[in-house]
Formats: C-alpha cells, sequence, structure tokens
C-alpha cells in the first residue's frame, strides 16, 4: 500500500511569519496539534502546541510579536507520497516519531502520515512504531 | 497484567493556582506533556501541553494571567492501580481517550496508564485504542 492512500492529506499550514497567537488559534480552530510551516507551498518546518506551550509561554515570549520560524522545529522527518507504507513506519520506527510529513518531488506537502492512520491498517505497525516512539523518552 | 505493572508512576503533580505559564514551564523541564491537578491531596483536573496552547494562546488569553484551573480538563477518566490492564483498555476505548489517571485504592494518585504504556505489552491492545480515539495530529 503506498502512503497516499493512507495519509492524510486535509493539511493545515502557516507561513513562517504569521505570530504565535496565530498558530495556536488556528490549532483550537481546527483541532490539529501540528501544522506544517510553508513558504510559497515548501516546507520550512514544523510547529506543534507543545512548541508553542513548552518554547515560548514557558520562557514568557511575546506571542504576537514572536513568529512561527522562532520555535518551528526545521530538521522535518518526510516521506514521498508514492512510498510503500511499511517503508514509511519503519522510518518513523528508526527516528521515534509518530509522523511524518508527506511530500511530494517538489518537496510540497501533500498530508500527513500519522501512527493513528497506521492503526487503520494495522495493529501490528501501529503498534512498534508507537513502541520505538516512546523509547526516546 | 494489572495497571501498576504497566503505568507510568506519576510523582510530579501541579497546584490549581498556579499560572498557566509556570505549568508550561514545568511540563518544559520534566519532558511531560501532561500534569494531574492535585488539590489538597484531591485529583481536581489533567492540564496538557496542549490545553496550554490552544485554551490560554489559542483564545487570546494571557499565560502569566490564567491560572491551571482555567484551562484544565476537569472531567478525568480514572481506574485503579490493581485492576486488570484490559479494564483500562476497555475504558479508554468507552471514553475515547488515550490515558488514564490511575489511583491507588485509598484516591491517592498513583500514576498515568497511557497508549504508550500499552504499546509496551501489546501492539493490538495499543492500535485498538488509537483506533478508537479521535484523530488529532
Amino acid at each position: 500500500m503506498k502512503v497516499q492512500e493512507l495519509m492524510s492529506s486535509e493539511v493545515e499550514s502557516v507561513t513562517p511569519r504569521a505570530s504565535l497567537r496565530h498558530a495556536a488559534h488556528k490549532m483550537r480552530e481546527t483541532g490539529f496539534g501540528v501544522l506544517p510551516v510553508l513558504d510559497d507551498g515548501r516546507l520550512l518546518g514544523i510547529i506543534t502546541d507543545r512548541d508553542i506551550s513548552c518554547n515560548a509561554i514557558a520562557i514568557g515570549r511575546d506571542l504576537n510579536s514572536t513568529d512561527v520560524q522562532t520555535v518551528m522545529t526545521t530538521d522535518v522527518a518526510t516521506c514521498f507520497s508514492d512510498q510503500e507504507v511499511d517503508d514509511a513506519a519503519r522510518q518513523m520506527s528508526e527516528l521515534h516519531i509518530r509522523r511524518l510529513a508527506v511530500v511530494d518531488h517538489d518537496n510540497c506537502v501533500t498530508g500527513i502520515l500519522s501512527v493513528d492512520d497506521l492503526a487503520r491498517v494495522s495493529g501490528e505497525l501501529a503498534g512498534s512504531v508507537l513502541e520505538a516512539a516512546t523509547l526516546e523518552h | 497484567m494489572k495497571i501498576n505493572e504497566l503505568m507510568t508512576p506519576g510523582l510530579e503533580s501541579i497546584s490549581p493556582k498556579t499560572t498557566a505559564k509556570e505549568a508550561a514551564r514545568k511540563m518544559h523541564d520534566l519532558h511531560i506533556g501532561s500534569l494531574p491537578v492535585v488539590d489538597d491531596g484531591e485529583l481536581v483536573g489533567i492540564i496538557t501541553d496542549r490545553d496550554i496552547c490552544c485554551r490560554v494562546t489559542g483564545m487570546g488569553r494571557d499565560a502569566v494571567m490564567t491560572s491551571v484551573a482555567d484551562v484544565m480538563g476537569k472531567e478525568v477518566v480514572t481506574c485503579f492501580d490493581d485492576q486488570d490492564v484490559t479494564d483500562a483498555v476497555q475504558l479508554m476505548v468507552d471514553h475515547h481517550i488515550r490515558r488514564l489517571a490511575v489511583l491507588r485504592r485509598d484516591n491517592s494518585m498513583a500514576g498515568f496508564l497511557s497508549v504508550d504504556d500499552l504499546a509496551r505489552n501489546s501492539h493490538e491492545l495499543a492500535s485498538n485504542v488509537l483506533q478508537a480515539t479521535t484523530q488529532v495530529h
């Protein structure tokens, strides 16, 4: 099975110069905990609800004047939409992570593949990714 | 298998009167994503990094002026540490949640049991919980 058959393609994103308040508001409105940061459609980074809490609020940054690119993670693990799901799952396990940004061959984001998506097709696959992810802590 | 053999023992908690900013700081320092909120020895809620991002910043509040009590989740699903793990899984599936607060029989807080803890014991059980819970990326 290909990644594109399983990934969530409904993805909300933010721009690198959006304020953290804007990003937090978007996360609340959409229910997403992670937003790809896109510049002209290209993937620059990822920002999560935890980044906003722990890397901004916790140290008293001004959320109106601090922009997304200040606290986003730039080292984003990606896979291709035409890659095999087993392959992508192996990648997640090796990196101890629970999701991958899915890109096309121009580095444009087409979706997110998470351990939740894996759980819909294989309990064994999802469970092993989850177990590997917990080893990080 | 009993819940206390698999749970993550929780020694850390936070008071409902603490500010959201201090709660974020504590989660950052401890590398955790949630804290039990304890008032006078009694569990009154749970606060997560997502609550702080979405219910404080995402709603235009100031993290220094907002207390943990204002944004914590008040409906906490609990289980007892001497219950069987399969009982806990059923509770998670029924309530569509990924984490349970674990109490001792004297109602004191013993820790948390999360879907991550389940994954260390059974990939299938962990995956069942993932499938039953609402997807938040």
